[in-house]
């Protein structure tokens, strides 16, 4: 079957890939930036002194982390219509991703801000700062450039979890390798372009990840 | 200037502070010493409110520290604190540590806080170090730009927490240098610390701390010299 | 109506625990031969041999670069094309075995590569050849390091399990799609599936959390 890897097929059906490979950076861009955000109110609630408040927020992670994406990408697809609520497939797909990975980002904050020496919270308390000056100028970016490697992992995980939206027919690459597949029978030359489309997103997402790691090189005091 | 009145802390069971009453005037130097577990260090923690205390009355200012409505954000504005870990902030350069409370807290301009970020920095010594990161800093050179940073809010207080413990044997000397100048000017200061030489030189008085109490208060020559307590001769005999 | 659809639910419920058996069967058969192969995996890619690294790092690289939904539908319609014809059950469990297979590499390389080398240079001064190193010295220290993640990469593993459903595994997933059709109630349905997966998956993660306390408090005590 190697020996007959149809090359022309592919660039037939490139535009749909290139359509698609579109699609897929769009929907995982969008479900990222929601998800980060998401995170961050999530983490925040957490963290809360108020007990009501960080349990709401510790049932939403917990619910997700021991839960499969499938499951809930289905729950809400055929969950949300039975409440009468009727969206098209692409925002119940961003929105179960962003709600995924909303959970993950918020662990990953929680772990950032909690390595931070408490020292250097009683030196922000000394000098005044109220609650929100020390989260914005002394934790915040601390904990964010602590885990830019995590962060950017999660990014990489969304893209990938990103194909399952394929299975509640929304068209993006996955989608695209599945059309190539039954339209005219060819497995092969369907997904394995697929999956260099991801890998091309993979390796980008990497670079980057070496990348900013260099330029953000975390100085610790000693 | 600041005064604890019958003041009583618990951690759990432990009886940490036990019916503290000390005044402190403007303007003076007083050291605190005593052995570990003496609760040297958690007094001045609830000076500026960094410990709470279970009974008594802490007053810094005419400004009452253990009414929990007071608005601590203005008293810990004049006083000034050094910890023995440092606590710099390691992503922001030297100059950035020092101003960051002056802009946000004292709500002075940028600039101007830069321009007194400098001059406060170039007094301790480092005034070619300001665009510098902790890291790039000895150990030294950090608590001194720690110092800087409490200075910069103009405080009343200047309250410090075993600065040089923390510090190699060659590096105290240059922290201690700071804090007897500041001590000249008249700075009012509490500082906890083992340094029996600087309390010789700056200390108006001496306290000497034990199981939570104060057991001894007395200035420096008479007591180096003349302890009255049991407890504070054993101390002596140990350090010195 | 919705009284009428839950005790509907309720007699579907041997369907469900019979999906619960699939994921269990699924996810274990993969679990235990992905261990295997993957520490045998991850001892290679700490080995001296450049190339074995270079091998099995291209190959986890690949699959940790492409989504699982995609590897699947590779294994499932592509491995036919090259003679080798296979049901959906037995593709589910080569690609999560797959799949397991190579996290657990990683995982267990960097346990290895935590041991500090001064074990491995105190093991050759006393003549300990590299078999007996690992068996004795590095292994034993390695698995201290590499438990908690281990358990962690399982939770991930049941929870990926999900995906399988997308070739007709009837595990809970495929069992929820399937009970949705007839009983249009998303939030019911798949509110059981994720109890299900909460089940199996809660304690594990648990477990994980605790063995990474332990694991932290017995390495300050030394």
């Amino acid at each position: 079957m190697l020996e007959t890897f149809n090359f022309r097929v592919i660039l037939e059906y490139m535009p749909l890939y290139m359509q698609c490979f579109a699609a897929t950076l769009w929907l995982s861009a969008v479900s990222l930036i929601g998800a980060l955000s998401v995170g961050i109110i999530a983490c925040a609630m957490r963290l809360s002194a108020f007990r009501v408040v960080s349990s709401i927020s510790g049932v939403y992670i917990e619910s997700i982390r021991s839960t499969p994406l499938l499951a809930q990408l289905y729950f809400f697809y055929f969950g949300l219509p039975s409440l009468g609520i009727m969206l098209p497939e692409w925002v119940t797909g961003v929105f179960a991703l962003t709600l995924n990975s909303g959970a993950y980002y918020a662990e990953i904050v929680r772990s950032g801000i909690q390595a931070i020496p408490n020292g250097q919270i009683e030196a922000g308390i000394a000098s005044g700062l109220n609650y929100f000056q020390r989260m914005r100028y002394i934790i915040l970016p601390q904990a964010l450039g602590m885990t830019i490697r995590p962060m950017l992992g999660q990014a990489i995980v969304l893209v990938k979890d990103s194909s399952l939206l394929s299975l509640i027919s929304i068209m993006e690459l996955t989608r695209a390798g599945q059309l190539l597949t039954s339209d005219r029978f060819m497995p092969a030359e369907g997904f394995l372009t697929t999956a260099a489309f991801y890998l091309i997103i993979y390796y980008m997402l990497k670079g980057f990840s070496s990348w900013s790691e260099k330029r953000l090189i975390f100085r610790e005091a000693h | 200037m600041i005064s604890f009145k019958n003041v009583n802390k618990w951690f759990g069971d432990l009886h940490v502070l036990n019916n503290i009453n000390l005044e402190v005037e403007k303007g003076e130097v007083m050291v605190v010493c005593g052995p570990s577990g003496s609760g040297k260090s958690t007094l001045i923690r609830c000076i500026n409110r960094l410990e709470p205390i279970q009974e008594g009355e802490i007053i810094v200012d005419d400004m009452k520290v253990h009414d929990k409505k007071t608005n601590m954000t203005q008293i810990r504005a004049e006083i000034g604190f050094v910890f023995q870990q440092f606590n710099l902030y390691p992503h922001m350069t030297a100059l950035e540590n020092v101003t960051i409370a002056p802009v946000k807290v004292r709500k002075i301009r940028k600039t101007e806080a830069q321009e007194l970020g400098k001059e406060i920095l170039k007094r301790v010594g480092l005034g070619d170090k300001i665009q510098h990161h902790p890291a790039q800093l000895s150990g030294g050179q950090q608590q001194r730009v720690a110092i800087a940073r409490g200075l910069c809010m103009r405080p009343k207080i200047m309250l410090f927490d075993e600065p040089t413990s923390a510090l190699d044997p060659e590096m105290i000397g240059e922290v201690l240098d700071v804090m007897v100048d500041l001590a000249k000017e008249g700075m009012t200061m509490i500082v906890v610390t083992h340094e029996m030489g600087f309390a010789r030189e700056v200390a108006k008085r001496v306290v000497f701390m034990d199981d939570g109490q104060i057991v001894e208060v007395a200035p420096p020559k008479e007591f180096f010299t003349n302890p009255k307590s049991e407890r504070s001769k054993v101390f002596l005999n140990a350090i010195l | 109506m919705w009284g009428f659809y839950f005790s509907e639910l309720v007699r579907s419920l041997p369907f469900f625990i019979k999906g619960l058996w699939m994921t269990v069967a699924v996810s274990g058969l993969s679990l235990i031969m992905g261990t295997i192969i993957g520490f045998i995996w991850g001892i290679m890619r700490t080995s001296k041999n450049k190339v074995l690294r270079y091998l099995i790092g291209a190959w986890v690289d690949l699959i940790r670069g492409t989504p699982f939904l995609v590897q699947v539908f590779i294994v499932f319609f592509i491995l036919p094309g090259i003679g080798i014809e296979l049901e959906a059950f037995p593709a589910a469990v080569i690609a999560l075995t797959n799949l397991a297979a190579c996290f657990i590499c990683e995982i267990v390389a960097g346990g290895i590569l935590a041991v500090s080398s001064g074990q491995r240079e105190a093991a050759t001064a006393s003549g300990l050849s590299a078999y007996q190193q690992l068996r004795y010295i590095i292994l034993p220290q390695a698995l201290r390091t590499i438990l908690p993640p281990l358990v962690g990469q399982y939770v991930l593993l049941v929870k990926d399990s999900s995906v399988v459903s997308a070739i007709g595994v009837v595990d809970v997933t495929r069992v929820g799609w399937l009970t949705v059709q007839r009983i249009p109630e998303g939030i019911m349905v798949f509110g059981l599936v994720g109890i299900l997966y909460f089940v199996i998956c809660y304690p594990l993660i648990n477990l994980s959390n605790t063995l990474e306390r332990r694991m932290t408090v017995a390495a300050t005590k030394l």
